[in-house]
């Protein structure tokens, strides 16, 4: 007994001697952690001076903590590992002396000798390999962007290029609808009371009934598919996003009854066309253009029909005898010949009634204004289009983004494919059949950072996806780092319907020597 | 068809959207089910007939035996409405004192359940040979000390009394019956079919009346059939319940029988102007989005009561495992009746004599033993979320969490982690590397926890289920023909029979992470830090009647699931607890989580309160739940920090941390619809509080584990609410927002109210207590009295008892484990006698070398004389070895102070690295070492006020730097 107690004295004290007074400081501290004369030190914000044996000596003195550099003393101060071979680096006091071999601290500094050997040198190797093997993607993948950047110019230039083409084709324009519509108001105050008698036709009566009679069973077929389309999505989201907590069993039922249908709705309407009727799909487009006729203009050819001699004039025969080389350019000719007679009233002479002669001219305005309507609206966008390139909210300062517009790269986890189509959409599709989730539309970039930063362009989001049953709408944030190429690697659901993708982009990669540094090296 | 499923379809989530809510119409009220109807309906006739009232049971006098060499007492029992039925009561008294009465119905149709015992008890308990029944002609009688019980023949009834004052009474209102076991009656509907010609007055037969009506009531009650919802029990075995009375005519208060939502002094259910107008009910059940307030029943059960008075606490042990309700009544201000009502099983029951709380706690845990000392890092912090997705999110988080240097011992994966919830079985798409990730994890010191639910996915291709069909240990259908299918997470399932002992070994052998010999299929995509959660163990059954099993399931020897219902839950975390010890070697200790529970549970592990809600009610229940278990026993406990529902608010979730911090078990947890709240995802400041609170707790653990050494040993709760630190003071019975910490002297106050910043924090003593942070300190008061304590966002009201001695390791790392080696930091809180004293026990946390006598168990104590103030460090396990551990190897009869683990310490110089004494009114002189050749200390003093001095204000603090002893070592430090 009475030795042991002996044994047991000697304390803390002799441990606490022998330990290095810099242990743990940062070269650039170390003048700092000298003893005073009277060999006192004060603490790092002046609060307290405490004897210089009190500095790292395993004891918690100074509020600041910076009397104990080399120890786990105080609560949160840091340690200085050398690391020498590797890369110098703090770690937390609270790492200090708990019995690990950190790779941060890989000289083992910061634990009792012999707990961890150095492994700075392999560490480092290591390290230098992997940072090696960074740099090759890095450069590789700079390339790659500088490429894109390539593009961006041409981009711009094609778009700008455009613009100024679309410009002059839209001052031409604007004189042939100024003409066109002189002739329209000309030719129309003639024929209004014609049409007028006209309109009174029992066909043209009747045709409007039926056209009534469409509209109105079309607006009912809409409504029963739009109703169709939401129970097979609502269907659809319980058999992948039904929630089990609830326990119900009577979910699970009706969902087993659902997918246990075999679907029968394709096969059957393609069975179900016959005698020339419409199948769905033409039901769809073609009853919009019958009942878009402009029932007047049918009445009027009409009439033209009746009135007209079977043959054809000369003129319109006349492509039989031309080569086929030929062909087009008499077809501009023609056209252009045709217009002008008609515009210039030699033809239209000849064609009686007059109401078809107005209605042509309106059409004509009308056509000619469409497409100026639709060559400014081309115009405005490629302007704009021009303005997104370069600018650093959208395809990043250097353009280097403009490249991935509308480009889709896929990952598959599971039993589904997640599509992403960079500046547009992420989507989830089941890789075993049924309907895809829009996963979100592009929204922004990562709105932490400062556009134009590199961390900036790290972080895509897109929102406002399908609803999730009883949940939110899907959204997608997109985590980027440079890479050689555009890939997902990584999809995740951290959250219900809030989806994670990992993935690389050369346009993250700038050119090696440009990145911020964030390492210290000795 | 598929247009009434869209219907279908349609209407059901229009009926979600608003069915947020505990589903009401899913559980059965009393008057849903036949026997608590019948058992109440009893209950109800008794009270009309008053004094007329009798209790049909007597002992037969002529069949009283005594034995001769133990204290037992065998008798027959008649009832007068059926004297052609036997029972047959046995009444014991243990060694401790405690009475067991049980009795049975003897030579009838069938047995009734009789094995629930053998599962909660941890062995036969001790029958006392010194106590001496003696037969008299109206009664049977032993006494000892200042208790005797008292078995009266005619009519029957038993009878604690103390001081010749009754403490519990059984059958004393005559509410006890046992249903005995009999024919069906064949169905006479021949005769009563027979339409009466029409026109004729139809001849009334006059039915014999049935004499036994006074007391059973004139019709029979379903006692053959009953449906709830759409499920049918079709009771082969007709009538077999039990009801009860057992009256406390001089105490006014009962705690326990939990698992309830509801204060912790149990609220009426019966008499007038009850709180609750069912009565609480035990019948583990999954219930969803369950009230803050309702004696509806929960995941487990816990059959004991304690009653209580300013003279004594008395318990009751009521040992019967299937559907219990109990009525709780005052017919006066200082008694207590209750009615227990079982729906099958023995009538076996324990009254514990006290007198004190800690007697109490000794006399069940003798029974049902006590909580094993817990492996280390199940004190620490716990990460869950329903789910950690995939492993890169397992290392994500870990590595958020190392970032932002926030302690947290173990990281959690719910049940996405298995491929179709087939357990064991990883995802491989999400989880491609499991054994990789799990010593990612264990790199930094930390463990996993992963769940395996007992449902077995009917697939032919998961080797649990296939090699459990082939045993023939999965629970049998009614017809007791092949397995019963249910549905749960995985869709079709079975469930393991453990009441079926060859479940056991095949259970223990599929946890181990090696391959075995001849093939067998075992985890070998695990590893040893890998621990086991065991959730929906009620069992929850999706498909089933009350979310769980139909009561006429066949379990092993043909018992139905009626009869072991609420042991049932049990079984399943004592199995994997065995499976997960024996797995290595050496065995180390396991970590089991339970959802379901029962007396005894507490040998295998924690528990938490389940599904809770994210508001602030369910924070307030949740504490008053995890009182009302640490007094049944089951002091490891804990719930959801967050609640599992919801999104909760910075604020609430910033108190809800230090709700976590000061219970037992301390888990954060989250539905798969709430968005992640790892506390490094909290905005600033709350991100910081939150981890402030957890650095505190990782600073406390030396106190939680050596409260833990206390309850392992003795059976004391670990969380002690105000009536078991002082019975006698009446103003403390209702708490139960404020506890005791062991017996460390920590006393805290969560606060569980949005925009609270001031606490009233109740001191039933004359004592100084100190604001734990500050040193602020607080007088109490002989008659007790209520102090108001700053409660900012950021302080949890929590002070220190004068008179105790808090052991502390100022330095929170990564994981507990990391600590181990850390100094100490000793806070003496001076008592108005200037005196202190408290514990410190260790041990490796981590393997059974504890009962080998591998530990350390420190005294320190602080006397005033006139010598000066003394703090002094002794050894307590060379004072008291045979109370040192549980469970310590027979012939562990001395400490040997150069044990194993405590000479690690010594080798890794394991200090105390501080003192700090509170309550110091003058400067001291000087501080020196005592046992040195008094070398003087380095020391500051902080002027403040003394522990002795009326007036409030800061206290006087002195802080002893290091003093250069080691924490294995005896010490003693004047200050003159």
């Amino acid at each position: 007994m009475v030795p042991w107690l002996l044994l047991a004295l000697p304390l803390g004290a002799t441990a606490a001697a022998g330990r290095d007074k810099l242990l743990g400081v940062h070269p650039s501290a170390l003048a700092k952690y000298t003893p005073s004369k009277s060999n006192t030190w004060k603490c790092l914000d002046g609060s307290k001076e405490i004897s210089w044996n009190a500095v790292n000596d395993d004891y918690c003195d100074c509020p600041d903590g910076s009397d104990e550099p080399g120890t786990s003393a105080c609560p949160d101060s840091r340690f200085w590992c050398k690391n020498e071979g590797h890369i110098g680096a703090y770690i937390h006091s609270s790492r200090v002396g708990d019995g690990l071999c950190e790779t941060e601290c890989c000289d083992g500094s910061d634990e009792r000798p012999g707990t961890c050997p150095n492994r700075c040198k392999e560490i480092g190797e290591a390290y230098r390999a992997k940072r090696d093997a960074e740099l090759k993607i890095q450069k590789t993948g700079s390339k790659i962007r500088s490429t894109y950047i390539a593009f961006a110019h041409k981009e711009r230039k094609r778009l700008e290029d455009l613009a100024a083409s679309l410009e002059k084709d839209i001052v031409a324009k604007e004189k042939e609808v100024e003409k066109l519509r002189e002739i329209a108001e000309r030719t129309e105050s003639l024929t209004q009371a014609a049409l007028d008698h006209k309109r009174q036709s029992p066909l043209y009566q009747s045709l409007l009934n039926h056209n009534k009679a469409l509209k109105s069973l079309k607006r009912e077929y809409k409504k029963h598919a739009d109703r169709e389309k939401q129970l097979g999505q609502i269907l659809d989201s319980l058999r992948t996003g039904y929630n089990p907590n609830y326990q119900d069993m009577a979910v699970l039922e009706a969902d087993g009854e659902e997918s246990s249908t075999p679907e029968p709705e394709s096969e059957k309407t393609e069975e179900a066309v016959d005698d020339g009727l419409w199948t769905a799909d033409e039901l769809d487009s073609e009853l919009d253009d019958l009942i878009g006729t402009d029932y007047t203009s049918l009445l009027l050819e009409h009439e033209d029909h009746i009135n007209t001699p079977t043959e054809d004039s000369l003129l319109f025969k006349i492509t039989s005898y031309i080569p086929d080389a030929w062909l087009p350019q008499y077809e501009a000719w023609k056209d252009n010949f045709v217009d002008w007679l008609e515009k210039l009233g030699i033809v239209s002479e000849e064609s009686s009634g007059s109401s078809t002669e107005a209605t042509r001219a309106q059409q004509a305005l009308t056509e000619a204004n469409t497409e100026l309507n639709h060559m400014r609206r081309e115009k405005t966008e490629s302007e704009s289009d021009v303005l997104k390139i370069f600018n650093p909210e959208h395809f990043g300062a250097e353009g280097e983004w403009k490249k991935l517009d509308d480009t889709c790269i896929n990952h598959e986890v599971g039993d589904y494919t997640y599509e992403l189509c960079f500046f547009k959409e992420a989507k989830q599709k089941p890789n075993k059949g049924g309907s895809n989730f829009s996963l979100g539309r592009f929204q922004s970039w990562n709105k932490d950072a400062r556009p134009g930063s590199p961390e900036y362009y790290s972080k895509q989001v897109y929102q406002h996806g399908t609803r999730c049953w009883n949940g939110p709408e899907r959204s997608v944030v997109v985590l980027l780092t440079c890479g050689v190429e555009n890939t997902i690697y990584s999809v995740q659901e951290l959250e219900k319907c809030e989806y994670q993708f990992k993935g690389t982009s050369p346009a993250l990669c700038l050119p090696p020597g440009k990145e911020p540094q964030n390492h210290e090296e000795l | 068809m598929w247009a009434r499923s869209v219907l279908g379809i349609v209407s059901l989530a229009l009926v979600f959207n608003d069915a947020l809510a505990f589903k009401e119409q899913d559980f059965k009220t009393c008057s849903q089910s036949g026997f608590c109807r019948r058992g109440r309906a009893l209950s109800q006739r008794a009270q009309e007939a008053k004094s007329a009232w009798q209790s049909p049971y007597s002992v037969d006098p002529s069949t009283i035996s005594v034995a001769t060499d133990k204290a037992v007492v065998q008798a027959g029992v008649k009832s007068s409405l059926y004297p052609e039925v036997n029972f047959g009561l046995e009444v014991r008294i243990q060694e401790d004192g405690a009475v067991r009465v049980r009795m049975d119905e003897v030579g009838g149709l069938r047995k009734r359940y009789d094995e629930a015992a053998s599962w909660a008890l941890i062995s036969e308990p001790i029958i006392s040979k010194n106590i001496k029944w003696v037969a008299g002609k109206k009664d049977l009688r032993a006494s000892y000390g200042p208790n005797e019980v008292v078995v009266s023949y005619a009519p029957l009834q038993v009878t604690l009394y103390k001081n010749g004052k009754e403490q519990v009474v059984i059958n004393g209102k005559g509410l006890l019956h046992m249903e005995h076991f009999r024919k069906k009656p064949e169905p006479a509907a021949a005769v009563e079919a027979t339409p009466a010609a029409e026109g004729q007055e139809q001849t009334v037969i006059e039915a014999p009346e049935n004499p036994r009506a006074w007391f059973e009531g004139a019709d029979e009650d379903a006692l053959w059939e009953e449906t709830f919802n759409s499920w049918t029990d079709s009771k082969p075995k007709g009538p077999e319940s039990l009801s009860v009375d057992i009256t406390f005519p001089n105490h006014p208060v009962v705690y326990g029988i939990p698992q309830h939502a509801t204060r912790l002094a149990l609220p009426s259910t019966a008499g007038e102007n009850p709180t609750f107008t069912d009565p609480y009910r035990l019948y583990n059940a999954d219930v969803f989005e369950y009230l803050a307030s309702s004696p509806v029943s929960l995941y487990g059960s816990i059959p004991l009561m304690h009653a209580h008075s300013e003279e004594s606490t008395v318990a009751v042990f009521d040992l019967v495992a299937s559907e219990t309700w109990i009525d709780v009544s005052h017919s006066t201000d200082r008694s207590t009746e209750t009615h227990w009502i079982s729906e099958s099983g023995i009538l076996d029951v324990f009254i514990l004599p006290g007198p004190t709380p800690d007697d109490v706690f000794a006399q069940y845990a003798k029974l049902t033993g006590t909580p094993p000392m817990p492996a280390l890092f199940g004190l620490g912090y716990h990460q869950c979320r329903w789910n950690y997705v995939s492993s890169e999110d397992v290392r994500t988080v870990q590595k958020r969490f190392d970032e932002e240097n926030i302690p947290m011992d173990v990281l959690w994966l719910d049940i996405e982690y298995s491929v179709d919830h087939e357990y064991f079985m990883w995802n491989e798409k999400m989880f491609p590397d499991p054994v990789e990730m799990i010593n990612d994890v264990a790199a930094t010191g930390r463990k996993m926890v992963v769940i395996v639910d007992p449902h077995l996915k009917r697939d032919n291709n998961y080797p649990a289920f296939t090699a459990a069909q082939e045993l023939g240990i999965l629970v049998k259908p009614k017809s007791g023909e092949g397995e019963y299918e249910g549905w749960c997470w995985p869709g079709s399932s079975s469930w393991v029979d453990f009441f079926n002992p060859n479940a056991w070994d095949w259970w223990k052998s599929l946890f181990k992470p090696y391959q075995l010999e001849g093939g067998k299929w075992s985890w070998t995509k695990s590893t040893e830090d890998v621990h086991i959660w065991n959730d929906m163990n009620e069992p929850s059954v999706f498909n089933g009647p009350e979310i769980t099993m139909p009561k006429d399931n066949v379990h092993y020897d043909g018992w139905e699931h009626r009869d072991v219902h609420n042991i049932n839950g049990m079984l399943y975390s004592n199995a994997t607890w065995q499976a997960l010890a024996v797995r290595s070697d050496p065995p180390k200790r396991p970590f089991v989580l339970t959802r379901s529970f029962f007396a005894g549970s507490q040998r295998f592990g924690a528990m938490w309160t389940g599904d809770n809600l994210g508001t602030w009610e369910h924070m307030e229940v949740g504490v008053k739940m995890v009182l009302s278990n640490s007094i049944a026993g089951l002091s490891f406990a804990g719930s959801d920090v967050g609640g599992f529902f919801g999104n909760p608010e910075p604020e609430m979730l910033v108190r809800w941390y230090q709700v976590g911090a000061f219970a037992p078990f301390f888990r954060a947890h989250a539905h798969i619809d709430t968005k992640r709240r790892e506390p490094y995802l909290l905005p600033s400041p709350y991100k910081e509080m939150a981890i402030d609170t957890l650095r505190l707790r990782y600073t406390l653990l030396p106190v939680w584990y050596t409260a833990f050494r206390e309850t392992s040993v003795s059976g004391k709760p670990i969380l002690r609410p105000q009536y078991t630190v002082f019975p006698k003071d009446r103003r403390g019975w209702e708490m139960d927002d404020q506890y005791y910490i062991g017996g460390s002297g920590l006393l805290v106050k969560p606060v569980t109210k949005k925009d609270v910043r001031e606490a009233e924090v109740y001191l039933g003593e004359d004592e100084v207590y100190y604001e734990y942070f500050t040193g602020e300190t607080y007088r109490g008061a002989a008659k007790g009295r209520t102090v108001t304590v700053p409660a900012a966002l950021d302080q949890i009201p929590l002070l220190v008892r004068g008179g105790s001695v808090v052991p502390t390791r100022e330095r929170p790392r990564r994981a507990s484990g990391l600590m181990k080696y850390d100094p100490f930091t000793l806070k003496v809180a001076l008592s108005k006698d200037e005196g202190a004293r408290g514990e410190l026990y260790l041990d490796d946390g981590e393997t059974f070398g504890h009962q080998r006598g591998e530990y350390v168990w420190r005294e320190f104590t602080a006397v005033k004389s006139k010598k000066g103030l003394r703090v002094s460090s002794r050894d307590l396990g060379s004072a008291r070895p045979a109370e040192a551990v549980e469970g310590a190897s027979p012939g562990l009869t001395s400490y040997d102070r150069g044990n194993k683990y405590a000479r690690t310490l010594e080798e890794r110089d394991v200090r105390v690295e501080k003192v700090v004494v509170v309550g110091v009114k003058a400067k001291p002189k000087s501080v020196k070492l005592d046992s040195q050749g008094g070398k003087e200390l380095e020391w500051e003093w902080t002027p403040g006020v003394g522990s002795k001095e009326k007036k409030g204000g800061r206290a006087g603090v002195l802080v002893i730097k290091d003093p250069g002893v080691k924490v294995t070592q005896d010490w003693d430090i004047v200050i003159l």
